[in-house]
């Protein structure tokens, strides 16, 4: 225990001096701030070009904005911030693979598998917070501007889409362990949601795959029911434990 | 005891044969020094020790214990410095030995008291720097200092002096000589005047296999060979020397060489009084690592 504690305190100290954490924290405030703020100057927007738009035929009239169109605009910017956090965490094995760092504390008797607990531990902190702490400011943003009530099954489908980034993070901590370059990991990951998003083409598979829970929009404009989701959750939750359930042993065999 | 035991290892990698049945044992509290040329296979093994490799054969005990690969818990007697040691490089010195110390479940009272010393002994006690600004010699002294934390009963240390100028190496040599009381000592090396300065056993390692092993003081005197060298005070001596000494080979403007069985050391002694040679020297050959060590190679 106070090994992984140690170890963990060593990952803390990393992003916080490599200022990988500042980077992150900085993105997603930027995000939270961002989706109120579209949505509020979108008629703006739509004013200034009404001109150009009546000359190619379209007539803008008084364009009304509701707390709907800033959790669009959430969920639109969520991928972003996942993408960014995935691309500055994904190092977070390789990096020590590569300058050999890992072998001096192996050989001090730190167990394997602590090594991948904490950093899955890291990730997962990480995304938590920064996706929770987006959260909150654009909830806080909608609530001064608008009225969140007209947004239906708000928690649950930002709880969705959050379940949908630890089963990103857990296919990064499996493919840290399996690639020894970033480059693999980032491959790995985003082959493994794009062969999910390409299988949700077919309509019948779409309720089984872990990217239905990237659709919050159809949740929040009451369109479909929080209960067809209910299968694409078990499905993610258990995907994100295999992958993590595979990553042990295939770190504990790993050349370093 | 025997602090590490090493039967019938062998090691390949593709078609390459590294290790083809290595053996070897080193003794409780020896310096150990085992001594290859480049690609050798020495790093091969300390690696296989510390589990970091898997072997394709044969089987090692450290402290009595089995090496296994992976999950490798031989390793808390083990203190390692590589050839080349990684530290993080946004941590200092004291918070890398706390890191290391901690990791090894020391106490945190023991970490500081420890980590104090040992800076103190490797020559770090006033950096306040990041790892990141240190010099090999530096990184070396460190990585010295990491691997005696907590007090292992085997230090091994891969090469470490290969990398350092002349006053680096000294302090490196010197540090080992000092933990000699606390632990056994393994490392691997091709500069063969330090085996000599500090090594009480040692093993050459040649093509996959330990062809030497044993204590540095036997294998002299084992490989000692009756050879004399002598320096007369001109070349015309010398010249009259070996006009009747058709044994005595010529090395030197004044120098010769011999061996006992061609010439007895008396009857030369002897030729030498009466004929009133004046010799600057005459010395009996030591048998040096180096003219073993090529020895080795080349058989």
């Amino acid at each position: 225990m106070k090994s992984l504690l140690a170890f963990m305190k060593k990952e803390w100290m990393e992003q916080v001096r490599s200022g990988r954490l500042l980077i992150l924290v900085i993105i997603f405030i930027l995000l939270g701030i961002m989706n109120p703020a579209v949505a509020k100057l979108t008629p703006w927007l739509l004013e200034m070009m009404a001109d150009s738009l009546e000359a190619s035929g379209m007539t803008v009239t008084a364009v009304t904005v509701s707390a709907l169109d800033s959790w669009v605009q959430f969920f639109k910017n969520a991928p972003m911030g996942l993408i960014a956090f995935i691309l500055l965490e994904s190092s977070i094995f390789t990096k020590e693979y590569q300058s050999g760092t890992l072998v001096l504390a192996l050989t001090k008797g730190l167990d394997r598998h602590k090594v991948v607990i904490s950093k899955a531990i890291i990730l997962t902190l990480f995304w938590t917070v920064c996706y929770w702490f987006c959260f909150t400011i654009t909830f806080g943003y909608n609530t001064y501007f608008w009225d969140n009530s007209i947004a239906q099954n708000l928690f649950f489908s930002v709880i969705c889409w959050w379940l949908f980034g630890l089963l990103v993070v857990a296919l990064t901590v499996l493919f840290s362990t399996l690639s020894n370059s970033n480059t693999g990991v980032l491959a790995g990951t985003g082959c493994t949601v794009l062969v999910s998003y390409l299988i949700g083409l077919i309509p019948k598979a779409k309720e089984y795959l872990p990217t239905l829970l990237m659709d919050g929009n159809s949740l929040i404009y009451g369109t479909v029911e929080a209960r067809s989701y209910v299968t694409a959750i078990y499905i993610t939750v258990l995907l994100s434990v295999v992958c993590l359930a595979i990553s042990f042993p295939v770190f504990n065999k790993k050349y370093l | 005891m025997d602090m590490l035991a090493i039967a019938n290892l062998q090691k390949r990698f593709g078609d390459k044969s590294v290790l083809k049945g290595l053996d070897l044992s080193v003794p409780e509290h020896s310096v150990f020094g085992f001594i290859g040329k480049n690609g050798a296979g020495k790093t091969t093994t300390m690696k296989t020790i510390l589990g970091l490799l898997k072997a394709d054969g044969g089987e090692i005990l450290v402290s009595g214990e089995k090496v296994v690969y992976g999950q490798t818990a031989t390793n808390r007697h083990i203190g390692y410095l590589p050839d080349v040691p990684e530290f993080y490089p946004f941590m200092t010195a004291p918070e890398y030995l706390s890191f290391c110390g901690e990791i090894t479940g020391m106490s945190r009272i023991e970490i500081k008291s420890r980590s104090n010393e040992l800076l103190k002994l490797v020559g770090l006690g006033n950096e306040k720097h990041r790892i990141k600004g240190f010099s090999r010699g530096m990184k070396q002294r460190l990585g010295i200092a990491q691997a005696l934390l907590n007090r292992p009963k085997l230090l091994i240390c891969d090469e470490p002096t290969s990398a350092l100028d002349p006053v680096g190496r000294k302090e490196i040599l010197d540090i080992l000589m000092a933990v000699r009381e606390q632990t056994t000592v393994l490392f691997s090396t091709h500069i063969l005047s330090d085996v000599e300065r500090i090594c009480t056993d040692v093993a050459f390692l040649n093509d996959g296999v330990v062809n030497i092993q044993g204590k540095l003081s036997d294998i002299k005197s084992q490989y000692r060979t009756e050879e004399y060298v002598l320096e007369t005070g001109n070349e015309e001596e010398l010249k009259l020397l070996m006009n009747v000494f058709a044994g005595l080979k010529k090395s030197g403007m004044n120098t010769a060489s011999f061996r006992e069985n061609d010439h007895t050391l008396f009857d030369i002694l002897r030729f030498v009084t009466d004929n009133r040679i004046r010799l600057l020297k005459i010395e009996r050959v030591e048998p040096t690592l180096e003219t073993l060590f090529m020895e080795v190679v080349e058989k």
